[in-house]
């Protein structure tokens, strides 16, 4: 008896999947693939322009939170604990702008960031920091760079663009890691009752490194993976209803259009990767417009607070939110009095 | 008899320092959501309809996340089994359930593009970093994507005006607007720099079209003189051909 209780306890006293929820599940994938293939709802203009919006997010996405779920299982299992207590020695002034450096080590995107500093913060390293490092790898990392120069290139904004993206972006990851403060990681992270790992049940021996590997590589994935999907589901919605011209009309405003375009980044949710092209397009906007869209948008958008959500208390998203778009707008609205 | 109490004493080690394993129903169930991603991006991979969701600069990705996923479920299959596996609650199973309806969509969904519901709604393309030199825009082959990045700068606008009169051939999507005159369209195509979602639009007004003879979506090929008038480019087409849609529909700057 005591032996069946047990695994309830750890499962939360959730009911346990059955025989009919297996077959519910199923069967309900199998119904809507019978309904898309049969009555093609694709014919819908607004419905296909969702799909095709959808699917590509995701399909560009969740290759990068795999490998953001990669690097969060080395991490776990392979860098000594040891490694991060030493980076608490640190001078702490040096601590949060070396872990935004450290992101110019990372060229993966925003999706890939949030696996690896919420492992990290497991591991012990200083929680401002690895949230600063999270904030700072989307837009610090060489290709993210490299994108913006291209994108910009024969403007003479060139050197504002790449410069400013690449300084501006520095400064509010640290801000933001600089409110954090000393806060504990049980002070952000949400427990994942998923990571009751089945593993360290078994007393007294460890499991192998391979296998603590997978497991938590599937479980990472697995468990981005499902806010990745509700925020492309809310961005690739808005980006199929939302015409990018109501917000060209508030171009000629320096201080609203810079926070028309930071919220047309939180709304477009694209990769760090390519949103320069998109940003470049906007040829209404002045620099400091620009500035704000791409500082902001790979710290904030609709699927990175869909997974901050998942992964952080009540109350982080709101912080980090609140704080990077304050300090974008203040760091922008500079950009725009020094250099026009 | 005493080896039969040492065979008995040696099994009885082995089993106390080996618990017997047990499939992990979450672990299984990740392994079956890993797996339907994998068999997505090898779906994708092998029948090129990753050109329909993102660009040749990003396209890299499916094959590394056929392959890592791949490895990624092989290796949660061979961990599933566990000595103490817990229950998977039933809300678990129905939202990996629901990590899986995106690959049902694509595989199942018959595939289609951006069309013209979206074409209002998209910003212009604007890639001089991307378009020819302003000095090439004077010579050779001109593309859409040129023309469109041209329109965005006034050294680009002033080299394509240089070329108004010469002959241009361009493959895109018909695009009726209701203030559009019966003997015109937009010739349409959309250009994607990682993936759909962050596409913009290229488009020509073509000219001396027979009116009714071409709807919304319809792909066509449009032969004939280009008359770049400032930020607009019109086409006078002496010649347009329906064509099937490209493999690759949307361009890559």
């Amino acid at each position: 008896m005591a032996q069946i209780a047990e695994p309830r306890r750890i499962a939360g006293l959730r009911r346990p999947a059955d025989r009919r929820t297996v077959v519910g599940v199923g069967g309900t994938l199998v119904a809507l693939a019978l309904v898309v293939s049969v009555g093609d709802p694709g014919r819908i203009a607004w419905v296909r322009t969702f799909f095709v919006i959808f699917g590509s997010l995701l399909i560009q996405a969740l290759p990068f939170v795999l490998l953001g779920a990669l690097a969060a299982a080395l991490v776990e299992v392979f860098v000594p604990i040891g490694v991060f207590e030493k980076l608490g020695d640190f001078p702490r002034p040096l601590q949060l702008p070396a872990a935004a450096l450290a992101g110019l080590a990372f060229p993966i995107c925003e999706c890939g960031s949030v696996p690896v500093a919420r492992r990290l913060m497991q591991r012990g390293l200083m929680p401002s920091a690895a949230v600063t490092f999270m904030l700072a790898a989307p837009v610090l990392n060489p290709v993210v760079i490299a994108s913006t120069f291209v994108a910009f290139r024969g403007r003479t904004t060139l050197w504002t663009m790449v410069g400013g993206r690449f300084l501006l972006g520095m400064l509010v990851a640290i801000a933001v890691g600089w409110v954090i403060g000393n806060r504990s990681k049980d002070d952000l992270l949400k427990p994942n009752p998923e990571e009751v790992d089945e593993h360290l049940l078994e007393l007294g021996r460890p499991e192998a490194r391979w296998r603590r590997f997978f497991v938590h590589l599937g479980n990472d994935f697995l468990f981005m993976g499902r806010y990745l999907l509700l925020g492309a589901t809310i961005a690739a919605a808005i980006q199929t209803f939302l015409p990018t011209s109501l917000l060209t009309g508030l171009a000629e405003r320096q201080v609203i259009s810079i926070l028309a375009m930071m919220a047309l980044a939180a709304a477009l949710s694209l990769c760090s990767e390519s949103d320069a092209f998109v940003a470049a397009s906007f040829v209404q906007f002045g620099p400091s417009a620009m500035l704000g869209f791409l500082v902001f948008g790979p710290m904030v958008d609709l699927k990175l607070v869909s997974l901050y959500a998942g992964t952080f208390r009540r109350g982080f998203a709101r912080t980090v939110v609140l704080v990077a778009a304050a300090a974008t707008f203040v760091g922008a609205l500079w950009v725009g009095v020094a250099f026009g | 008899m005493s080896d039969a109490v040492v065979a008995r004493t040696g099994t009885a080690v082995v089993a106390e320092s080996r618990p017997r394993r047990r499939w992990s129903p979450g672990g299984l169930a990740g392994a079956l959501v890993l797996a339907s991603w994998a068999g997505l991006f090898w779906f994708l991979w092998i029948s090129g309809r990753e050109a329909f969701y993102l660009s040749t600069r990003t396209d890299w990705v499916v094959p590394i996340a056929a392959v890592l996923l791949t490895a990624a479920t092989v290796g949660r299959l061979a961990s599933a089994r566990v000595v103490a596996p817990k229950p998977l609650a039933a809300r678990e199973l129905w939202i990996m359930g629901l990590m899986v309806v995106p690959v049902v969509l694509v595989l199942f969904a018959p595939v289609t593009t951006l069309g013209t519901f979206s074409a209002g709604k998209r910003a212009g393309f604007s890639g001089v970093g991307f378009a020819a030199p302003a000095g090439d825009i004077g010579s050779g082959e001109l593309t859409l994507i040129d023309v469109a990045a041209a329109e965005t700068s006034p050294e680009g606008e002033r080299a394509l005006a240089k070329r108004a009169g010469e002959n241009v051939s361009f493959v895109g999507f018909v695009s009726i607007r209701d203030d559009t005159p019966a003997d015109e369209f937009l010739l349409a195509r959309y250009v994607v720099t990682c993936c759909v979602a962050d596409a913009t639009i290229a488009e020509v007004r073509v000219v001396n079209v027979t009116p009714g003879q071409f709807a919304n979506e319809d792909w066509v090929q449009v032969t004939g003189t280009i008359f770049p008038i400032g930020r607009e480019v019109i086409v006078d087409a002496s010649d347009i051909a329906q064509v099937d849609r490209p493999d690759r529909p949307y361009l890559t700057p």
